[in-house]
């Protein structure tokens, strides 16, 4: 279960070597920085640094707060890593605003960082790599409310208040349900992206609508959750989750989950590195790329149902596409 | 001083009757809010709902009933979220691997046990603060548990064990029975037996108690093994309900139970509550966020409702018990 942590640190005495030997065409160190080690997400970004460079011969080193999206542990990782000096870095920072003076000392020590996934207030990046969770959620809930026929009782299932991703998916949520007048949003309630209280909320709402026949949630596991409680109720409605978690795949593939927007964690990863790479070596870069929404569903899960480790990153040229 | 000479076992019966009159004001306190909800919406008084309630109540009860047996002797344990999350995530795995359910319950009440014995011996033979020592210990379970898992969720159990957590029996769903087992189980531990009377007592006041001869070490051993094991209790019904478990599962978990200990009555400078205010505490908390979804109120209130419940409902405690 634990195959990653072993491989950071393989990578440590491969990482000494590097350094003893610069000026060499690759073999480049590049430093990978996520928010943290219980989000699925995160550990698809990881593996897809991993794939790219991998294929393009240089290696990760990585570096995860150990509490979770913890600001001061990842600007201490900063000071760390700005002597160590790794040939580049991909960076998402832990939140957007907090870590720009972190930013700024990578900078400032004149090593060339690509941002990934939370966009930084600030600082200089080589190129920028994310998905836009507003047309994640607006493309998901449309894909349930079209398999719905536009109409129905619906249910929106919040992730935590305030949090960006959150905000953007619900708004996109909600957008696609004005595109549809025939269907109802019974209620909006928050499950703060916890599996437990996701079940809760909707065995509560369950109680007041004797009739709901779509649930839109703003992750996987609230999904779960949601579906969970449903199956307890001998009820059936279409679900939505998002993220394109293992665990949504699989229950796609099982017929339980409708769709899940795909966050694309993977693809992130390999093209954040890749971009780092070929500014090391002078190869083109693009500046910026904000991956277009793709809903999983039954018609296509079947390449995201591939351990990480054995997908392909997409191409430089199949990157310039995804634009 | 001369109480602390003659500390008899016979002076916490007298609890009872106080207890009893603040049980009286807690039931009043949850009918209340039952009352307000049926007048509010007509989906709340339904046979279904009332078991739907207490389902969902049961979790954060295992979880804080272990934990009102370490409140009564003064001390605290913040580790039960993250001792659900490891024991879940272990048990998990043990039943992915070894397909036998049996050996996945042993093995999360083995755990969730253990790791309340080792904050046992932290407290006793240590002398760290129970705060401290339990608060160290959440650390390191949740190290432990983000390391073992990697970011990967546990998935998929065989229908029998799944009975647990989702199962009925006479329409009845099977954590609300266990609930009540649990409920006399403590109820009869905490008021009828000696061992209960002695934690009653060294929550009162420890040095008297040790004169006594009350073995204080080993009885405060026992309730923080026994508020593990509840925790490896909550992490079954959790995996079973919900039929998955990831790392973070527990951060959620360890303050409602500790104000469902608080909002039932139980004191934190130990000797007084009961395991019964408990139930009524976790009732009370889930009944607010019950009622909130009912009348869908909006995500941005709920956490300021929640709150001021809570904060209401210990005001109104130390106000009665004053006048008692």
């Amino acid at each position: 279960m634990n195959h990653y942590k072993l491989s950071t640190l393989a990578a440590l005495p491969l990482l000494m070597a590097a350094l003893s030997s610069p000026a060499h065409a690759d073999g480049e160190t590049i430093a990978i920085f996520t928010k943290n080690q219980t989000n699925p997400y995160f550990q698809a970004v990881r593996v897809g640094a991993d794939v790219a460079a991998k294929n393009l011969n240089a290696k990760t080193l990585h570096y995860i707060p150990t509490k979770p999206d913890s600001i001061p542990e990842q600007l201490s990782q900063i000071e760390d890593v700005v002597v160590k000096k790794p040939n580049a870095i991909v960076f998402i920072p832990v939140d957007y605003k907090a870590m720009v003076p972190g930013v700024e000392k990578i900078n400032a020590a004149k090593i060339p960082v690509v941002n990934v996934t939370d966009r930084s207030a600030g600082g200089e990046f080589l190129s920028f790599i994310g998905a836009d969770d507003y047309s994640l959620g607006l493309e998901t809930g449309r894909y349930l409310l079209k398999t719905l026929g536009g109409k129905g009782n619906i249910v929106i299932i919040e992730g935590v208040k305030g949090s960006l991703t959150n905000i953007d998916r619900v708004r996109g949520f909600n957008d696609a349900l004005k595109e549809n007048p025939g269907a109802k949003l019974l209620a909006s309630q928050p499950g703060n992206y916890q599996r437990l209280q996701a079940l809760q909320v909707m065995e509560n709402l369950m109680q007041s609508n004797s009739q709901i026949d779509g649930v839109l949630a703003a992750n996987d596991a609230m999904a779960i959750g949601a579906i969970e409680a449903l199956d307890g109720a001998n009820r059936k409605a279409q679900v939505v989750g998002i993220n394109g978690t293992k665990e949504a795949i699989d229950a796609i593939k099982a017929g339980k989950l409708l769709a899940s927007g795909d966050y694309n964690g993977f693809s992130q990863g390999c093209l954040g590195t890749m971009m780092a790479i070929h500014a090391l070596r002078g190869h083109p870069v693009i500046k910026e790329i904000v991956l277009k929404p793709t809903v999983i569903t039954k018609d296509n899960y079947e390449p995201f149902a591939v351990p990480l480790e054995q997908r392909a990153c997409p191409t430089f040229e199949e990157a310039n596409k995804l634009k | 001083m001369t109480d602390i000479t003659k500390p008899t076992l016979s002076p916490s019966r007298s609890f009872l009757s106080q207890d009893a009159i603040q049980l009286f004001y807690r039931l009043l306190a949850a009918l209340l809010i039952c009352a307000a909800l049926s007048v509010l919406t007509d989906s709340f008084l339904t046979l279904g709902n009332i078991l739907n309630v207490l389902r969902q109540a049961s979790l954060t009860f295992f979880i804080a009933s272990g934990l009102t047996l370490v409140v009564l002797t003064a001390g605290l344990d913040l580790s039960v979220g993250a001792n659900v999350a490891l024991s879940a995530c272990i048990a998990g795995t043990v039943i992915h691997q070894t397909g036998s359910p049996t050996f996945g319950v042993a093995v999360a009440l083995v755990v969730g046990g253990l790791v309340g014995l080792l904050n046992g011996v932290m407290v006793t033979a240590l002398r760290i603060p129970s705060f401290i020592a339990t608060y160290g210990m959440l650390w390191v379970l949740n190290g432990l548990t983000y390391w073992y898992m990697a970011g990967e969720t546990i998935h998929g159990f065989p229908a029998g064990f799944r009975q647990i957590g989702s199962g009925y029996l006479f329409g009845v769903p099977i954590p609300v029975y266990l609930l009540l087992i649990f409920l006399a189980i403590g109820t009869l531990f905490a008021q009828r037996t000696t061992w209960g009377q002695e934690i009653y007592a060294i929550g009162a006041n420890p040095v008297a108690a040790r004169l006594s001869g009350i073995p204080v070490a080993r009885r405060l051993l026992l309730v923080y093994a026994v508020s593990g094991i509840m925790a490896g209790l909550a992490s079954i019904i959790f995996l079973s309900r919900l039929n998955s478990a990831e790392a973070d599962i527990g951060e959620s978990l360890t303050l409602p139970a500790i104000a469902a200990v608080l909002i039932g009555g139980t004191s934190l400078f130990g000797g007084v509550g009961t395991v019964f205010g408990t139930f009524i505490g976790a009732l009370i908390l889930t009944l607010v966020l019950n009622g909130m979804n009912l009348l869908s109120v909006s995500a941005n209130w709920q956490p300021l409702v929640t709150g001021v419940i809570v904060i209401l409902a210990v005001w109104l405690d130390m106000k009665t018990r004053r006048r008692t």
